[in-house]
């Protein structure tokens, strides 16, 4: 299980925080004068749980088309915007400066298993 | 041609492109015809949902960096889908480095329109 | 035209919106730059629900499900109902929303 700090540390990271199962923001950490406030990352943790669930959903319809093949269950999503990417699985979520942003090391922090070796 | 760049990376199962209009697809690697066509048409709705909720970020937050799009990244247990614009790779997560096709099809694709058209 | 379904109980806010997204003419009880973003989500929220539809009549293969009637969110106190072009805000408890969507099927025709 991810703590905020453990993503905070994540080189980038610009934000984290924890939601509920509905997105709503429980508690988080953002860099000094971000540009993230609280009504922000709230939007952002409901977008998460959005694409989660649509992942999932698309996950789900693909591998009972096609066979079980590894992609379900989802256990990350990604969005990225211009200047950063949101990353998140479970309740948590880090928002990282895509300059720097190190997917693969959000993920292995948010425990998301099956990584390059 | 983009597609066929991505194939040479390691790790890269399929790769595609689809018009914003979902009129056409086109693609190479270890997927067939219907797998292509319905991976398409599930990136291209995810796409679609992107642009929106990257919108909205926007409206939250206009000095956030977050408009326009990206692109985005689902993560499964074995299989990776990742996409830029309307192009989306597949990526067996024990041999791709999710980090260096990102920045593979962001170099490639910074200079793609974001009105989806 | 579409100014008619304000008279339609409940109905506080109606627009129509160009394919981008752009407000053509929207009606209610709004500030502009409301209806404006209303137009806005529902081009937004049409784009994603034909996206869905897709995704859900290729899974199914099912017959039936597209291109999509509309679209109805229902929230705690309000409404946003959605066909075609056109997109209707309406108050729960002052009106029903299959009333709205006939008369929205209705309106999008012409």
């Amino acid at each position: 299980m991810a703590n905020l700090d453990q993503l905070m540390a994540i080189d980038g990271a610009l934000a984290a925080f924890e939601m509920n199962e509905r997105g709503e923001l429980q508690q988080h950490r953002v860099v000094e004068d971000s540009a993230f406030d609280e009504r922000t990352l709230d939007l952002l943790g409901h977008m998460c749980v959005a694409n989660m669930a649509i992942a999932t959903m698309q996950a789900r319809g693909w591998e009972a088309s096609f066979g079980k093949q590894g992609f379900y269950p989802v256990n990350g999503f990604t969005l990225v915007g211009l200047k950063w990417s949101a990353v998140t699985n479970g309740c948590h979520a880090v928002v990282m400066s895509n300059a720097s942003a190190d997917y693969e090391k959000a993920y292995e922090v948010l425990g998301v298993g099956g990584g390059a070796a | 041609m983009l597609t066929a760049e991505l194939m040479r990376q390691p790790g890269v199962i399929a790769a595609g492109e689809y018009s914003y209009r979902g009129d056409r697809f086109s693609y190479k690697g270890e997927i067939d015809d219907e797998m292509a066509r319905m991976a398409s048409i599930m990136c291209r709705a995810t796409t679609m949902s992107e642009h929106m909720q990257v919108g909205m970020l926007e409206q939250f937050c206009p000095d956030c960096g977050s408009s326009p799009a990206n692109g985005w990244i689902v993560r499964g247990p074995m299989f990776t889908v990742c996409n830029v614009a309307n192009v989306f790779a597949f990526l067996d997560n024990q041999s791709a480095s999710l980090n260096d096709i990102m920045a593979l099809m962001h170099k490639r694709l910074a200079d793609e329109g974001t009105d989806l058209v | 035209m579409i100014r008619s379904l304000l008279a339609v109980d409940g109905v506080v806010a109606v627009c129509h919106f160009r394919d981008d997204g752009a407000l053509v003419e929207g009606y209610g009880r709004m500030p502009d730059q409301q209806l404006q973003a209303l137009a806005r989500f529902a081009h937004d929220y049409k784009r994603l629900v034909q996206g869905n539809i897709d995704q859900l009549a290729m899974f199914t293969g099912i017959d039936g499900w597209t291109p999509p009637g509309g679209w109805i969110v229902h929230g705690v106190g309000m409404t946003v109902c959605g066909v075609g072009n056109l997109v209707c805000v309406l108050e729960n408890a002052a009106g029903n929303p299959s009333e709205v969507m006939r008369e929205l099927a209705e309106a999008a025709r012409y």
